[in-house]
C-alpha cells in the first residue's frame, strides 16, 4: 500500500546531508573545545542557531542566499548546469542545516570531556597533534560524537520545513518522507501515510534509545 | 503613590479594558483558500464585525475543519471539497454557494530579461526551466493547471520541468523570487501580486474551478456568518469579486483581466 520511494531518498538525503555536516561539524567540534579564539562564541551561536530559529526563517535564509537569484545560486549553477533549489543538492543541504547543530554540539561537550592530562602527557612524550587527535582525542570521545550523529541523523530525516520552502516537492525526485505524509493526508489518502508515519517514528525512538542507551548512558547503566 | 505605579495600573486598566471591548465582537473566522487572500482583504470591509481570515490549500483546511477546527464559514477553491464537509456532517448544506468561478493564468517576473510566454505552447522553449504549479494532488488550481497542460499535449514534455508549490500562494512566490521562471496560478492572486506579467488560460481547457463557500457546523454566530456571505453575493461583494476575475456562469470575464494591463 505505501509508496516507499520518498521514504528511501529521504534516507539518501538524509545520509548525504550527516555527512557533509560531519565533515564540517566535527572540525568546528575539535576548534571550538580546544581553541580559545576572538568570536568563539559567535560561531558556536551560529552554528547551532537552527536548533532555535523556525524553519520558515532557515527555509527563507535558505532561498534568499542560495535561491537562483542569489550569488552562491547562480555561481553553483554556471559550475553545475543545475539549481541547488528544486533539487536533491537542496534537500541534502536543507538535512545538513538540520543535522548540523546536534553534530557540532555531542561532539563538543565529548572532546571537553576528555582529561587534558592526556593529551599534555601524550605531547610531552613526542606525540604531535595529528596523532594525539587521532589516538586519543577522538576514540575517547567517540561515545558523544556518534550520539550526536544519531540525533543529527534523526533531526534531519524529519525535516520539513525547509525542504518544502527550497526543494518543489517533485515525486521522485525531492519529496522526501515527511512532506509525502503531508501530500498523502492532505488528499485524504490516510492509507498510505501510515506506513511513512510508523516508519519514521520507529526510526525515531530507535535512534533516542540507542543515545540514551548505548551513547550517552546514565552513570547507574555504565559497565567499565 | 508613586507615579511610576500610577503609569503601571493605568496601562493595566487599558489593556483590560480593551480586552473587553474586543470580546464584545468576537470575530468571525473565515477559512479561505490562499487564492482568496487578496480579495478577501477587501470583502472583509463589507461585515461590521472583524474578521479574522486564515488562509492554507483547500485540502489542507477542509482537514482541519473535519478535525473541528474553529472556523465559521470554509471558502474553498473547489466545490468538491466544500461538498465533502457537507457530506460528513462538517458544513451546513443549505449555506453552500457559488461564489465565483476561478482562473488560471502563466505568470512571469516583470523583471525577466527573456521575453514572457504568449501562448501554452512557448513554455516549451528551453528558457522556462523550472514551472511551478501548486500541488495537483490537494491544490485545485494545480489540479486546473496540470488538466489544461495535459488537454493542449504539453503536459508530458513539461512533466519534468515542474515543481510544486504547497499551495497556490506559495507557487506565485516561487516564481516572484525567481526560482522557478514561470508559475500557473489563480487570476485573483496575479492582479495583485506586484512586478508580474499574466496570461490568461483558456478555460475550455481545465474543468470549471467552481469555488463554493459553505458555513461550518461548528460555527459559533450562525446569524452573522450567512450575514457575510449574503454581503458576498451582494451587488457590492460581487463588484469586488470581479475586480479579482472571480466571475459567475454567465458573467463575462472584464476584458482588461485577460493580460497584464500595458503599462503606461
Amino acid at each position: 500500500m505505501t509508496d516507499w520511494s520518498a521514504f528511501w531518498l529521504s534516507i539518501q538525503v538524509t545520509l548525504c546531508g550527516l555527512a557533509i555536516a560531519v565533515a564540517v561539524g566535527l572540525p568546528l567540534a575539535v576548534l571550538l573545545a580546544l581553541r580559545r579564539f576572538p568570536g568563539r562564541n559567535l560561531l558556536e551561536v551560529l552554528v547551532t542557531a537552527p536548533l532555535v530559529l523556525p524553519p520558515t526563517v532557515l527555509g527563507y535564509y535558505v532561498l534568499v542566499s542560495v535561491g537562483r537569484s542569489s550569488a552562491i545560486g547562480r555561481f553553483w549553477e554556471s559550475l553545475t548546469g543545475g539549481p541547488i533549489v528544486f533539487s536533491m543538492t537542496g534537500c541534502v543541504l536543507a538535512a545538513t542545516i538540520a543535522a548540523l547543530p546536534f553534530v557540532v554540539k555531542n561532539s563538543r561537550s565529548a572532546l571537553e570531556a576528555v582529561d587534558p592530562g592526556l593529551m599534555e602527557a601524550a605531547a610531552n612524550l613526542g606525540a604531535g597533534f595529528p596523532r594525539r587527535l587521532w589516538t586519543i582525542l577522538l576514540p575517547l570521545a567517540r561515545r558523544g560524537i556518534i550520539g550526536g550523529c544519531m540525533l543529527g541523523f534523526a533531526k534531519a530525516l524529519g525535516d520539513f520545513g525547509v525542504t518544502l520552502m527550497v526543494a518543489g516537492n517533485i515525486p521522485g525526485r525531492t519529496q522526501t518522507a515527511p512532506l509525502a505524509i503531508y501530500d498523502h493526508l492532505l488528499s485524504g489518502r490516510d492509507a498510505q501515510a501510515q506506513g511513512l508515519v510508523l516508519a519514521l517514528t520507529g526510526l525515531g525512538i530507535l535512534v533516542l534509545w540507542l543515545v540514551n542507551t548505548w551513547a550517552n548512558p546514565r552513570p547507574t547503566d555504565r559497565r567499565s | 503613590m508613586h507615579p511610576c505605579r500610577d503609569l503601571l495600573v493605568g496601562m493595566l486598566l487599558c489593556v483590560l479594558h480593551s480586552g473587553s471591548l474586543l470580546n464584545t465582537a468576537e470575530p468571525l473566522i473565515i477559512a479561505a483558500a490562499s487564492d482568496l487572500g487578496p480579495a478577501m482583504d477587501e470583502l472583509k470591509w463589507l461585515h461590521p464585525q472583524p474578521i479574522t481570515v486564515v488562509l492554507g490549500s483547500t485540502g489542507l483546511l477542509a482537514r482541519q475543519i473535519a478535525q473541528v477546527a474553529p472556523f465559521d464559514l470554509f471558502f474553498a477553491a473547489n466545490r468538491s471539497f466544500a461538498d465533502d464537509l457537507v457530506r460528513n456532517g462538517h458544513g451546513v448544506a443549505d449555506s453552500a454557494v457559488l461564489y465565483g468561478r476561478g482562473r488560471i493564468v502563466v505568470w512571469t517576473r516583470a523583471a525577466a530579461p527573456a521575453p514572457a510566454p504568449v501562448t501554452l505552447t512557448d513554455l516549451l522553449a528551453d528558457r522556462f526551466v523550472h514551472i511551478a504549479i501548486a500541488n495537483p494532488e490537494h491544490a485545485p488550481y494545480g489540479q486546473a493547471a496540470k488538466e489544461a497542460l495535459q488537454n493542449g499535449g504539453w503536459w508530458d514534455r513539461l512533466e519534468p520541468r515542474m515543481v510544486y508549490g504547497e499551495n497556490v500562494s506559495q507557487t506565485l512566490q516561487l516564481a516572484q523570487s525567481g526560482n522557478a521562471d514561470v508559475a500557473i496560478v489563480a487570476l485573483s492572486l496575479a492582479v495583485a501580486a506586484p512586478g508580474g506579467r499574466w496570461m490568461l488560460i483558456d478555460d475550455a481547457l481545465h474543468a470549471p474551478i467552481d469555488q463554493v463557500a459553505v458555513m461550518t457546523t461548528q460555527a459559533r454566530d450562525p446569524i452573522a456568518s450567512r450575514a457575510f456571505l449574503a454581503a458576498v453575493a451582494s451587488p457590492a461583494g460581487r463588484t469586488i469579486m470581479r475586480r479579482y476575475g472571480f466571475v459567475l456562469p454567465g458573467e463575462a470575464l472584464d476584458s482588461t483581466l485577460l493580460r497584464t494591463p500595458d503599462a503606461p
